[in-house]
This record gives C-alpha cells, sequence and structure tokens, in this order.
C-alpha cells in the first residue's frame, strides 16, 4: 500500500461524516436562504430584509459586544489565574482541581446558577439586603435580562476563564522556566521578563484559545435565551426565532442569518489557521 | 446520493405506519377503528412545563387507554408549541406525509391557525367520536379558535379564562377594572410590568389594553380590518407608553417569558402576576413558588376567555391511536379527572349537563383552591378572542411602537 | 504582607468564583419556596429530588439518554478519529492545510452557523427527532477535538515499534492492540474525554436534530426552569453535573495535562 492510499483510508471516515456534513450543511443553508430550494427563483430578498432590518443590526452589535468583552475579560483573567497557579502557595492543588472541575459543567447549569446568584431577587440581593444596603429587589443592581448583557458576559468569563487557564498551563509546562530565569539573569526585571520573554511564547495559545472562545460566545444560544432582555436578541436566539416562527416566509431570512454568521466564523477559521497551523511539517498540534 | 438513501430510510419506516391514512379510518365504524388502535403507541407533544399535568397525562391518562385500549402513550414535553408546529412544517416540505413524529399536539390560537392553513391539520374526524356529543358545539367559544372555524380539525380539552393574582397580604384591595388599573400602576411606579409580545401571555395583557382603548371588543370581531387598527393601536401605544416610565425598571426592559413575572411577583418585585390559566395560581402556591395569601380576580369589564384543543397532524402514523385517545380525554371522568383542584384545577371543556349523574356529582363536590378564583365568576365578564390576524398585528404593533 | 499571601488570597477568591453559582442551584433543590429576602428557604423539602428520581419527573430516563448519547458519540469519534489523526499526525501530504481546516471547521464556526442548515439535511435523510440522529450530529462539534489530540499524539509516535512488532510475525490487529493501543492511550482518554463533554453539553443542536422529540438532560433542565420550577431545575442541574465530575476523577491520574493544549473547546 502507498502512503497515498493509506492515507485516503485512513482519513476517509473522517472526511466524508464530518466534512460532508459541514458542506452539505453550509450548502443548503446557502441554497435555502437564496430561495433555491425547493426551487423558487433564486433572489436576495432575505440578505435585503436581514439586513435592513434594525433588529438584526442590534442582535448582530450586541452578539459582537457579548463575544468581545466576555473574549477580552476572560483571556486577562485567564493569564492572571495561569500565573498564579504556577507559583506555589497552600490551596494550589485544590483550586487547580476547581479549575478543571468547572471545565465538566455544561453552560446551561452555569447560566440558570448564574441567574438564581446575582438577579435582582437573587442570593448577592438578599444578602445585600440582608447587610441593608438595599430595601427592595429593584434597588439591587440589574445584572440580569439587562441591555449591557452583563449577566451572559459574567456566565461566559465564569466559563472560559478555566478554559483558557488550562490551555496556558499545559502551554506554561511545555515552556518551562528557562528562558526567564536567562533573562532575570541579564538584568531583566520580573515585569519585563513577563513582557518580552513570556508573553510572546504564550501568545499564539492564547490568541488560538480566544478565537476559540470568541466563537462560541457569539454563537451560543441557551445562555443569552436564560440571562438575555427582551430586546435586542443576540444573534443566534433571534435566527433561531426566524426559523421557527408559524410564518414560513421568514424562514430564507432564518438561513440568511446563519449564512452571515458562517461568513464570520470563516474569516475566524482562517485567523484561527494562521495562528496555530504550521505551513509545513509534521507538528499539527 | 441522498435520495436513494432517503427513500430507503421512507420505506422501511411506512411499512410500520399502520393508520397513516386518514381518509381510510373516517369510512370506518368507531368500534373498527378502536381495533386498529389496540396495541399502538402514541407521541402527543405537549407543553411539560408542570408536573401535575405531566403527571395526570402519564400517570392518569396513559393507565387509560393502556388499561382499556392497550395503547402506549408517550408524551413528549415542550416548551413551545410554534416548534412542533414548525416541525410538522419541515416534515411536509421534505415529503414526509405519512411517517410524521407527532401523533397528537395540545395547541390553540396562532398555531392552530397555521396549522389549518397550511393543510397540516387531519380534519373531519371529530364527529366520529363518540364522546364528541359531550361538546357543546352551538359555543362559538369553542366551535371558534381565537377566531377561526374549528371545522372537524381538533378537539376541545379545556376553557380558560384570563385573571390577575396578588398576594392579599400586599395589596388588599386590587383594582377591579382596566381604568383602575392603569390609575394603580401610576400611582405605585415599578410595581407591575408584562412580558413582552410575542410571548402568550404578555399578548393577551396588551390586548385587554386594546379592548380598553376600543371601548370593548364588539367592534374588532370578525376579519381584520385595517383602518379600525390604526386607529385603536395609536390608542393603546400611546396608554402603554405613558405606562412604560412607571412599569418595573422603569419599563427599559420587560420580562420576555410569564415565567419571568411569575418570578418577579414571587419576590415581592412586583404586585401582581396574570395567566390564562387561574389554576396555575394554585399550583404555585402547592409548589411554595408564591404566598399562601395569593389571591387572584377578574376584571369588571372581562377579561378574555378561550378553548384549548388536542389536534392529530396530517402526517401522523398512529392516527387511529391517536383518536382513541381524543376520546378519552373528552370523557367526563378525564375531565372530572382533571377538574379536581389536587390534580390539575382545570375548566372542562364538555358541558357538564350532559355527563352521566356521577360525573355531574364530581363536578359538584370539587372545593376549588382560594387562591384560585372560580371559572362560573370570572365567567361573569367574559370577553372573546379576535381573530389571528389581529394578534399577530397588535403584537408587531408593539414590538415597533412600545418595546423598541 | 508576603506574595505567597497574596497569592492565597488570590486563590480563594477564585476558588468562591467557580463555586458560588452552584451553590444557589444546590440550595433550591432542596427548598420548598425560596422567596426574597430570605437567606434561606422558608421550608426544606425534598419533594424536588423525589420528582426528580421519579419516573414521572423524566430525569432518570433523560440521564441515560444523554448517557447513551454522548458515549456514543465519544466511541464513534474515537473510531473515526484516531485513523485521522495518524494521517494528520504521522504524514505530511498536499492540501494537508485544507483538510486540517475543513476538519476544525465545526470547532470554530458558531453553533448557529450550522444548525439550521444541518437540521435541514437531516430532516432530508429522514433521521429528525432520532436518537441516531442527534448522534451523528454531535459527531460534527465532537470530531475536531478528537481528530486534533490524536494528530497531536501520533506527531510523536515511533512508527518503528510497530515495525518491530510486525517484523516479529504479530498481525495488523494484535500490533494495534499490544503495541499501538497502549503507547496513544493516555491521549486517547483526553481526546475521549473532550468528545464526551462536547457532546454531554450540546444544547441548539439537540433540540434542532432532536425535534423536541430526543429529550437530553439540558433540554429537560431548561424546560423546568422555564417553567419556574425552580427547585426541581436544581435538583436537575446537580444530577446533570454528576457524571461530568466523576469521569473526570477517574481520568485525572490518566490524562496527561499535556493533552489540553491540543486543542479544546470553551
Amino acid at each position: 500500500m502507498t502512503d497515498r492510499t493509506r492515507i485516503l483510508l485512513l482519513l476517509g471516515p473522517a472526511l466524508v461524516l464530518v466534512g460532508g456534513m459541514v458542506l452539505s450543511a453550509l450548502g443548503l443553508a446557502l441554497l435555502r436562504s437564496l430561495h433555491l430550494f425547493p426551487v423558487v427563483a433564486p433572489d436576495l430578498s432575505a440578505y435585503a430584509t436581514v439586513l435592513g432590518s434594525p433588529g438584526f443590526l442590534a442582535s448582530l452589535a450586541l452578539s459582537v459586544w457579548i463575544a468581545t468583552v466576555s473574549t477580552a475579560l476572560a483571556a486577562a483573567l485567564a493569564l492572571a489565574l495561569a500565573l498564579l497557579l504556577r507559583r506555589g502557595f497552600p490551596g494550589r492543588g485544590m483550586v487547580a482541581v476547581l479549575v478543571q472541575l468547572n471545565l465538566t459543567v455544561p453552560h446551561v447549569v452555569g447560566a440558570i446558577g448564574l441567574l438564581y446568584l446575582v438577579s435582582q431577587s437573587g442570593a448577592f440581593a438578599r444578602l445585600a439586603h440582608a447587610a441593608g444596603l438595599i430595601a427592595r429587589p429593584g434597588e439591587f443592581p440589574a445584572l440580569t435580562h439587562d441591555p449591557y448583557a452583563i449577566g451572559i458576559i459574567l456566565t461566559y468569563i465564569w466559563k472560559e476563564v478555566p478554559f483558557i487557564t488550562l490551555i496556558l498551563l499545559a502551554k506554561l509546562q511545555t515552556l518551562g522556566e528557562g528562558h526567564e530565569q536567562v533573562a532575570r539573569s541579564l538584568g531583566a526585571t520580573r515585569w519585563q521578563a513577563f513582557r518580552h520573554v513570556l508573553l510572546p511564547q504564550l501568545a499564539p495559545a492564547l490568541a488560538a484559545a480566544s478565537a476559540l472562545v470568541f466563537a462560541f460566545a457569539f454563537g451560543a444560544y441557551e445562555i443569552p435565551l436564560i440571562l438575555g432582555a427582551h430586546a435586542p436578541e443576540a444573534l443566534p436566539v433571534a435566527a433561531w426565532r426566524a426559523f421557527t416562527d408559524v410564518d414560513l416566509t421568514r424562514r430564507p431570512q432564518a438561513f440568511a442569518i446563519s449564512v452571515l454568521v458562517a461568513g464570520l466564523g470563516i474569516a475566524l477559521l482562517l485567523l484561527y489557521a494562521r495562528l496555530t497551523l504550521p505551513q509545513r511539517g509534521r507538528h499539527a498540534g | 446520493m441522498l435520495r436513494p438513501l432517503a427513500a430507503l430510510l421512507l420505506l422501511t419506516t411506512a411499512a410500520t405506519a399502520d393508520t397513516a391514512d386518514g381518509e381510510a379510518l373516517k369510512a370506518m365504524t368507531w368500534d373498527q377503528i378502536v381495533e386498529e388502535a389496540r396495541g399502538g403507541t402514541v407521541n402527543w407533544f405537549m407543553w411539560g412545563g408542570a408536573d401535575n399535568i405531566n403527571a395526570y397525562v402519564s400517570d392518569y391518562v396513559a393507565g387509560v387507554v393502556q388499561r382499556d385500549y392497550g395503547i402506549t402513550l408517550n408524551r413528549v414535553p415542550i416548551t413551545d408549541a410554534a416548534e412542533i408546529v414548525n416541525l410538522i412544517l419541515s416534515e411536509k416540505e421534505a415529503g414526509i406525509t405519512e411517517t410524521g413524529t407527532v401523533d397528537l399536539i395540545w395547541i390553540n390560537g396562532e398555531n392552530f391557525r397555521s396549522m389549518k392553513d397550511a393543510g397540516l391539520a387531519f380534519c373531519g374526524h371529530t364527529a366520529l367520536l363518540p364522546n364528541d356529543a359531550l361538546v357543546n358545539w352551538d359555543n362559538p367559544a369553542i366551535a371558534n379558535d381565537f377566531g377561526v372555524p374549528v371545522d372537524g380539525c381538533e378537539v376541545p380539552w379545556n376553557t380558560v379564562q384570563f385573571a390577575f393574582a396578588h398576594d392579599s397580604a400586599v395589596v388588599a384591595e386590587p383594582p377591579r377594572d382596566m381604568a383602575g388599573l392603569i390609575d394603580w400602576i401610576k400611582a405605585n411606579p415599578g410595581r407591575f410590568t408584562y412580558p413582552a409580545p410575542p410571548d402568550f401571555t404578555g399578548s393577551v395583557f396588551v390586548r385587554h389594553v386594546f379592548y380598553h382603548a376600543a371601548g370593548g371588543p364588539e367592534a374588532l370581531l370578525g376579519p381584520f380590518d385595517q383602518a379600525k387598527f390604526d386607529e385603536v393601536a395609536g390608542k393603546t401605544w400611546e396608554i402603554l407608553n405613558e405606562l412604560e416610565p412607571f412599569l418595573w425598571r422603569e419599563g427599559a426592559t420587560y420580562p420576555t417569558t410569564v415565567t419571568q413575572l411569575n418570578e418577579l411577583f414571587a419576590n415581592g418585585e412586583v404586585a401582581f402576576s396574570f395567566n390564562y390559566d387561574p389554576a396555575q395560581f394554585g399550583l404555585a402556591v402547592q409548589a411554595g413558588l408564591w404566598p399562601e395569601t395569593t389571591r387572584s380576580f377578574g376584571l369588571a369589564d372581562g377579561t378574555i376567555g378561550n378553548t384549548n384543543y388536542t389536534l392529530i397532524p396530517f402526517n401522523s402514523p398512529n392516527k387511529a391511536a391517536a383518536m382513541v385517545l381524543q376520546n378519552v380525554l373528552l370523557s367526563g371522568e378525564a375531565q372530572l379527572e382533571k377538574a379536581r383542584t389536587e390534580v390539575w384545577g382545570a375548566a372542562p371543556a364538555i358541558d357538564i349537563a350532559r355527563t352521566s349523574p356521577e360525573v355531574q356529582a364530581g363536578f359538584a363536590a370539587i372545593e376549588a383552591h382560594p387562591s384560585v378564583v372560580p371559572a362560573e365568576e370570572l365567567a361573569k365578564a367574559a370577553l372573546p378572542e379576535l381573530q389571528t390576524d389581529w394578534l399577530t398585528a397588535i403584537e408587531q404593533g408593539w414590538t415597533v411602537n412600545v418595546g423598541n | 504582607m508576603r506574595a505567597e499571601t497574596w497569592r492565597l488570597l488570590a486563590g480563594v477568591l477564585v476558588a468562591l468564583a467557580l463555586v458560588l453559582p452552584l451553590v444557589p442551584l444546590a440550595i433550591w433543590s432542596g427548598a420548598h419556596g425560596w422567596r426574597y429576602p430570605d437567606l434561606l428557604p422558608q421550608q426544606w423539602s425534598g419533594k424536588a429530588w423525589t420528582l426528580a428520581l421519579s419516573d414521572r419527573g423524566g430525569v432518570v430516563e433523560s440521564l441515560g439518554l444523554t448517557l447513551t448519547i454522548a458515549i456514543a458519540t465519544t466511541a464513534l469519534a474515537a473510531l473515526v478519529g484516531v485513523p485521522a489523526g495518524r494521517a494528520l499526525g504521522l504524514y505530511d501530504f498536499r492540501g494537508k492545510r485544507l483538510i486540517l481546516l475543513l476538519l476544525l471547521a465545526p470547532a470554530i464556526l458558531p453553533g448557529i452557523a450550522l444548525v439550521l442548515g444541518l437540521h435541514d439535511l437531516f430532516l432530508r435523510l429522514g433521521l429528525v427527532g432520532t436518537t441516531g440522529g442527534v448522534i451523528l450530529a454531535h459527531l460534527v462539534p465532537v470530531l475536531p477535538y478528537m481528530t486534533l489530540v490524536m494528530a497531536a499524539v501520533f506527531a510523536g509516535f515511533d512508527t518503528r515499534i510497530e515495525a518491530q512488532a510486525r517484523s516479529l510475525g504479530a498481525g495488523p490487529l494484535r500490533t494495534f492492540a499490544t503495541v499501538t493501543l497502549p503507547v496513544i492511550l493516555p491521549g486517547l482518554l483526553t481526546g475521549a474525554l473532550f468528545a464526551f463533554l462536547v457532546s454531554w453539553s450540546q444544547y441548539l443542536l439537540t433540540l434542532a436534530i432532536g425535534g423536541g422529540r430526543v429529550q437530553t438532560l439540558p433540554l429537560v433542565l431548561y424546560s423546568y426552569a422555564a417553567a419556574g420550577r425552580n427547585d426541581v431545575a436544581g435538583a436537575i442541574a446537580l444530577i446533570y453535573i454528576l457524571p461530568g465530575l466523576a469521569i473526570l476523577l477517574f481520568t485525572a491520574s490518566r490524562v496527561t495535562g499535556r493533552g489540553f493544549g491540543a486543542v479544546l473547546r470553551p
């Protein structure tokens, strides 16, 4: 058997199954958004309606806001946490275990837990009441179903900080402390060693993890469904609502939204590929 | 590659679909239909958010159909019937006409209209059910589902009428009509809100304001009238926008679901909740979610009532068993069981006077939950539903003019 | 204050933040009514747990279904992902970047970009509303993790040990079982853990492809939460996180930290 055949045989099932499903799904969504399947007459009206509606633009803006803020804060906090966990302190093992355990908690659980924790009548509001800070729930800051999507962002931070931290810890483990120690011995301050030696080495892993987080926070449905305000809706919620609307004419619009999101996702994918995939060579991780 | 594969899948499943042909069933006698149904399975898609309703269906109803007919009832809990209507629509688009996933759906209003208009309902079979005789089809509120003639496409299951809930320990004397409620809201800033339409419950609250602005529903009944709508809608948005600064969070945000409103009420953030089905108030108190001092009331100018139904989709593969189930649901015994306060407290869809003396005595013996305003009292001032075109126009108008 | 004390303080804060959102869920699961401004429920009750564990609640059945789907997806992902990972890890060939991109795509594309199209596809295949359909659909977001973890494992794999075994007369299956598998096992377990967790927490994909009929735990959890039954939602939430915890604890000793670096899902 030649290498070529061997590679084909090894890759075949994965390509046919997942490649097939992904390309068919994208293709079908594109056809449906253009009124091409079932064949009516190709037109761009769904895109015109979607792009021309203030609701879509508000939803897009909200989802970009949620994904950007969640990713930025989660990345910064995760960097700090990873550096913290690299050092020794009492209880470090415990924190490390909790970080790993968080990874196993589904997002929907986190969203509902956070709702019961930070809503205006939630556990924190009750503590504030007990401390004499507020009298009525309405006096507690609105952190859920609020215009800034704070509850949604908090959920993502809660879930994604451990995720990014674990990636960074793995990277730190492979890097070791050698380079930093050399820099320190050459007179660099602790900050300089971090800024000019460690951070550049961590950057690709951090950026790749952030891209995954951004894509997820942009495209997830159940978290904004549970914690979002009535308007504007996050893009996935708006798309699903258009898709399940009993008015069939809204379906091409739903597919149009999904194609637009896919476009953004493909841009993200190319960025991710630049950051993580080697141009050539055997290494694939 | 897809087409042959799909055809193959259809072939293999079609072999097990025995009572998909509705026309053949309609030509049979009831006894023949029961024979066809025996040993079948019914996938009943229904809202699954209340465990006592789930228990009534899974324990009582499923028990009866299994014992008497050998039918297996598979209750499929859903959160929104619109999604299931959409699923059936998708199936029709994909050419699935005999092997649909849904055998029965709990439905009314806009979803029913969509199914009927799109030819997704199995129609013309309801008169075959022996217990159909218990239904008073002369009552327009039963013969029409949100103004759309039922036409033998669905079987009534419950009747409901909108009511408000309040905590008598907090608000001892609630307002008694819409004008009074509006004054109350302005006098008590931040203590009232309603779910944003198209939420089902928020939408019906806005319709009460719409009726109020129109001076009553009489002029609005019948087909959609754009001129009339524009006139009344203008006044309605004015009233609601004037109220907005006095609402919870000053109207910047509205709850998205009635559950959120219930939560606000439970925690004392707002003074009122409301529901299309007042039995829900009793359930919330029983579950410990709401205070024991919860009471409920209608409005002197009336509250909106409607009927909800069960419907068999056109592509159900188990139509015979689904019909038998519909017949059981309509029986005096099953309607009495769900009317019991401790079971569900749902008002019957049948004419009690047409049932057996035992069933009638059973109904007479039911003691209402103290938190639930009796159906007879609400019925003194009942308002009809509008046709669904009006509903859609009101919901869309609200989103643009009030909820933006 | 010494640096170590600061770190201890920060560590305590992190630990608290990680645990806090789970606390109200636990309290709710034992509450009979818990209204503002009470710090603890007015009355405790086991009814949420009774309901959640009874036949009627549908939770136990749903737990079994969710486990079945996650395990089947993981097994399928291993079956398909191990060979693919081997090809990507061991060989260099033309179009490799493109194939990597395609196999990576479902991990990076936002969920909503694929769900609607997949629903359309599965409808045409007659798979909507079936457990098998849901398993196949879950493979889409799951496989990238398995494939990339395995690619990283095989990138450091020395094929000469297989050649030695073969030269000593072992067949391909025997070689795989006795030589290859032990070497790749830690990586495979890491990949399997991620595959399981990704499938385990799917929401929209299951809702869409399951057509409301395949009721996995997240859907049941949401339906109780959406109906305002916070007590039952609390109980289900705790049940829902248990298997993940168990699997993590079980595999923790065998999973190498390096696996995390290969790929991960948020």
